[in-house]
C-alpha cells in the first residue's frame, strides 16, 4: 500500500458510487439481487465481454450454418475430387491455398486428397462441437442436480450410496470410457444408416455420464448447508413436501453453483468432443474441428492453413469459453472485490 | 487410524471388482457378436457361419457369470484360451489373448509399461519442478504485477486444450524447425539405444506435459502459500526475526504442500493410467498409443484389458493418496 488513498472506510470496499452522506438530494434506494449484482460486474468486466462476444459468433455461426454456407456457395457434399486437385503432386489442390492465391470460390480453401470445402466443414464442425457440448451439458446438469439435491436433503443411506457413486465415477475419466465404448459402437453400428448420428448420441451419452459429478458435489455441498436455514425448515414445518421444498426453496438458492458448473462443464466438453475426433474416437462421420485437425496434421508443411482453421475455432471457443466462466465465477463470489 | 485404512482398502476392492465386472459385461453385451471381430480376422473375413464355432469356443455361449468366473481365475492361475481350432495358453495373470497378436495381453502391456512410465515419471517431475517454485514466487509477490502478469498468463494457457498445445508444439519443434536433440521423439529403451536417446525422445513429450500441467499446480500451490503465509505462526516466525528463506520454506511451504501433494498423487495416477494425448502426438508406443491402436485394429481384448488396468491404476493412486492424506492431516479421519 504505498499511494496515498484515503482512508479505507466501508463505503470504498463496495461497487456503489460514493455518496456524500450530507448531500440534501433524495436518494433512491433501489434493491439489488444477488444476481443483478453479478451481472452488473459482469458487464463491467472488459475480457469476459469480448469473451462473450467472441462466443456470440460462434453461435451465431452453428446455429446459422446451411445460411452460412449457401451465402458462400459452399456445400459438404463429396465432390469429384480430381478436377480440384493436383492428383500427381501429392493431391494439392488447383486453385487457392496453399499454392495458389485466394480463391472466391473456396474462402477457405479446400482440402487435399478429398477436396472438401474448408469453410463448410468449418462452419458445420462449430455446429457439432456447439451441440454436442450444450446437450452434454444439459445432461450432465439435470443428473448432477438431481443427484447433488437428494444426496444433499435426504442425507443418511441415500447421500452415502450417491456419494460413492460420484466417488466412483471421479476415479474413470471420460476419456477412457469413450476409449472403451468406440470399438463396441463401431461393431454394433458401422453398418447402421444413421452411424453418423449414433456416434453423436453416444458420445453426449458419454461426456455426460463422465461429467454430472462436479456439479453433483457441488450442489451437495450447498444443500448440505442450505438445509440447515430456517426458510427451508420454515417449508417443512408448513408441511410441504419435499418435492416442492427442492424445487421451490432450494432451487433458487442454487444458481450460483448450477452457473458455476455449466461454466465449468462447457468448455471441457468442447475440447472433449474435438480432442476425441481428433483421436479418432469421436466423431468420426460427417464434420468436426478434431476430425480435420487430426486429417490436416500431416500436411502441415506445405498447407499449414489447413490445420490453422480449425485449431483457430478450437482454441479460440474453448478460450473464450474458459476465461468468461473464471469472470463469472469472479463476479458470482461475493469475496472478491475488484 | 487402522481401522480406516482397512475401510478404505475394502471399499477400494470393492471398487475394483465393480469395474472389472462393468468392463467384461460391456465387452459381452457390447458387440452383437463378440468373437465376429476374431473370426474375420482368422479367415480372412469369409467368417459366415464360423462365428458359432468361434462363440463357442470363446465361451460367449455360456452364462456370463460363469465366464467371469473363468476370467478372475485366468488372472490368478492362468488359462487356456480357443480361436477356432488352435488353443493358446495363458499364463497368469491372464487378462485374455490379443487378436491381433494372439499373444497374451498381460506380457505386451508389462513390454510397454516403461514408456507409460518414464512419460509419467518426467511429466510429473515436471509438474513439481515448475509448479511449486512459481507458484511460492508469487505468493510471495501478492498483488504485485508479476503475480499478476503470472496468474493472468497462466490462466490463459490452461485454458487451451492441451493436446492442440502439444500438437503445435510437436509440429514446431520436430517437423517444422527439425530441432536438434528433439527432432527424433518416441519411446527408446535406456538400455539397448542408450540413455541418451531415451531422454532425447521423450523430452518433448515431458516439457510439454510439464508446462501445460505445472499451471494448475502453480495455482495451487500459490492459494495454499498464501493461506499459509497469513498464518499466526507465520507472524509469529518474522516476529522473532527469522531469515525470510527459513519462514518462507520452513514454515510456510512445509504447510502449503499437504494438498499439493495429494492432487499430484491423483495427477501421477492419471498419468500412469496412460497418457493417451501425449502418446499419440509424441508417437511414445505406450500403453495410451497401444490401447488407440486396438480401438482401430478391433483388438477387443487389448481394449478390455487396458480400460481395467487404467482404471484399477486410478484407483489404486487415488486410495494411496487417501491413505497418506490421513497419515498427513488427522483431521480427514474424523469425518
Amino acid at each position: 500500500m504505498s499511494q496515498p488513498t484515503a482512508p479505507e472506510t466501508l463505503g470504498s470496499l463496495s461497487d456503489e458510487t460514493p455518496v456524500d452522506p450530507n448531500s440534501k438530494q433524495a436518494k433512491a434506494i433501489a434493491g439489488r439481487s444477488p444476481m443483478q449484482i453479478a451481472l452488473g460486474r459482469l458487464v463491467r468486466d472488459k475480457i469476459a465481454m469480448v469473451c462473450a462476444a467472441v462466443i456470440v459468433f460462434f453461435l451465431v455461426v452453428a446455429i446459422f450454418a446451411p445460411l452460412i454456407c449457401k451465402l458462400f456457395g459452399v456445400s459438404t457434399d463429396t465432390v469429384f475430387a480430381s478436377q480440384y486437385l493436383d492428383m500427381l503432386g501429392g493431391g494439392m489442390p488447383l486453385k487457392g491455398p496453399p499454392n495458389n492465391g485466394f480463391d472466391p470460390e473456396h474462402p477457405f480453401g479446400i482440402a487435399p486428397q478429398s477436396a472438401d470445402d474448408n469453410l463448410a466443414y468449418w462452419v458445420y464442425g462449430c455446429r457439432t462441437s456447439l451441440t454436442i457440448a450444450a446437450s452434454a451439458t444439459l445432461f450432465a446438469s439435470v443428473v448432477g442436480i438431481a443427484v447433488g439435491l437428494l444426496a444433499g436433503f435426504l442425507g443418511g443411506i441415500v447421500d452415502k450410496v450417491l456419494s460413492f457413486f460420484i466417488d466412483l465415477f471421479l476415479t474413470i475419466p471420460f476419456l477412457l470410457a469413450a476409449l472403451t465404448i468406440a470399438p463396441i459402437l463401431n461393431d454394433r453400428f458401422s453398418l447402421n444408416d444413421n452411424y453418423a448420428l449414433i456416434q453423436k448420441f453416444s458420445l453426449v451419452a458419454v461426456l455426460a455420464i463422465f461429467g454430472w459429478m462436479g456439479m453433483a458435489r457441488l450442489i451437495r455441498g450447498e444443500v448440505l448447508s442450505l438445509r440447515e436455514r430456517e426458510f427451508v425448515q420454515a417449508a417443512r414445518v408448513l408441511g410441504m413436501p419435499t418435492s416442492r421444498v427442492l424445487i421451490k426453496e432450494l432451487m433458487p438458492n442454487l444458481a450460483a453453483p448450477i452457473i458455476i458448473s455449466v461454466s465449468l462443464m462447457l468448455p471441457a466438453f468442447v475440447a472433449a468432443e474435438a480432442g476425441l475426433a481428433f483421436l479418432g474416437i469421436g466423431v468420426t462421420s460427417g464434420a468436426s474441428w478434431g476430425q480435420t485437425i487430426s486429417k490436416a496434421v500431416k500436411y502441415f508443411e506445405e498447407y499449414p492453413l489447413y490445420l490453422w482453421e480449425p485449431l483457430i475455432g478450437v482454441v479460440l471457443l474453448v478460450l473464450s469459453l474458459n476465461l468468461l466462466g473464471d469472470a463469472i465465477r469472479d463476479a458470482l463470489d461475493p469475496k472478491t472485490r475488484r | 487410524m487402522f481401522a480406516y485404512i482397512v475401510k478404505r482398502l475394502i471399499s477400494g476392492f470393492l471398487v475394483v471388482v465393480l469395474v472389472s465386472m462393468a468392463v467384461f459385461a460391456l465387452f459381452w453385451y457390447g458387440p452383437s457378436k463378440p468373437a465376429q471381430a476374431i473370426c474375420d480376422r482368422e479367415t480372412s473375413n469369409r467368417c459366415g457361419d464360423r462365428i458359432e464355432i468361434y462363440q463357442e469356443n470363446l465361451g460367449y455361449n455360456n452364462p456370463i457369470y460363469s465366464e467371469y468366473g473363468k476370467f478372475v481365475k485366468g488372472i490368478f492361475a492362468g488359462r487356456e484360451i480357443t480361436f477356432g481350432a488352435t488353443t493358446y495358453q495363458c499364463d497368469a495373470p491372464c487378462l485374455g489373448l490379443s487378436y491381433n497378436t494372439k499373444q497374451p495381453v498381460t506380457e505386451e502391456l508389462v513390454s510397454r509399461l516403461p514408456a507409460t512410465a518414464s512419460v509419467a515419471v518426467g511429466g510429473a517431475f515436471l509438474y513439481l519442478l515448475f509448479g511449486i517454485p512459481i507458484g511460492v514466487a508469487a505468493a510471495r509477490r501478492r498483488g504485485t504485477v508479476t503475480d499478476k502478469a503470472l496468474v493472468s498468463s497462466f490462466l490463459f494457457l490452461s485454458s487451451i486444450p492441451y493436446y492442440l498445445f502439444a500438437l503445435l508444439t510437436w509440429l514446431y519443434l520436430t517437423v517444422l524447425w527439425e530441432a536438434p536433440f528433439v527432432s527424433d521423439v518416441g519411446y527408446f529403451s535406456p538400455i539397448s539405444d542408450g540413455p541418451l536417446k531415451w531422454f532425447g525422445g521423450l523430452f518433448l513429450a515431458w516439457v510439454a506435459l510439464g508446462i501445460f500441467g505445472c499451471t494448475q499446480y502453480t495455482r495451487y500451490t500459490r492459494g495454499a502459500m498464501v493461506e499459509a503465509l497469513s498464518e499466526d505462526y507465520i507472524r509469529t516466525a518474522k516476529a522473532k526475526g527469522l531469515p525470510a528463506r527459513t519462514i518462507v520454506y520452513k514454515h510456510g511451504l512445509r504447510a502449503a504442500l499437504v494438498p499439493v501433494v495429494t492432487i499430484f498423487g491423483i495427477d501421477f495416477g492419471i498419468l500412469l493410467a496412460g497418457t493417451i494425448f501425449t502418446e499419440r502426438i509424441f508417437e511414445i508406443q505406450g500403453i495410451g498409443w497401444w490401447s488407440l491402436q486396438a480401438v482401430g485394429n478391433k483388438d477387443l481384448p487389448v481394449v478390455a484389458a487396458t480400460a481395467m488396468f487404467s482404471a484399477v491404476m486410478l484407483i489404486v493412486s487415488n486410495l494411496i493418496v487417501d491413505i497418506v492424506y490421513s497419515i498427513l492431516d488427522p483431521r480427514v479421519r474424523l469425518s
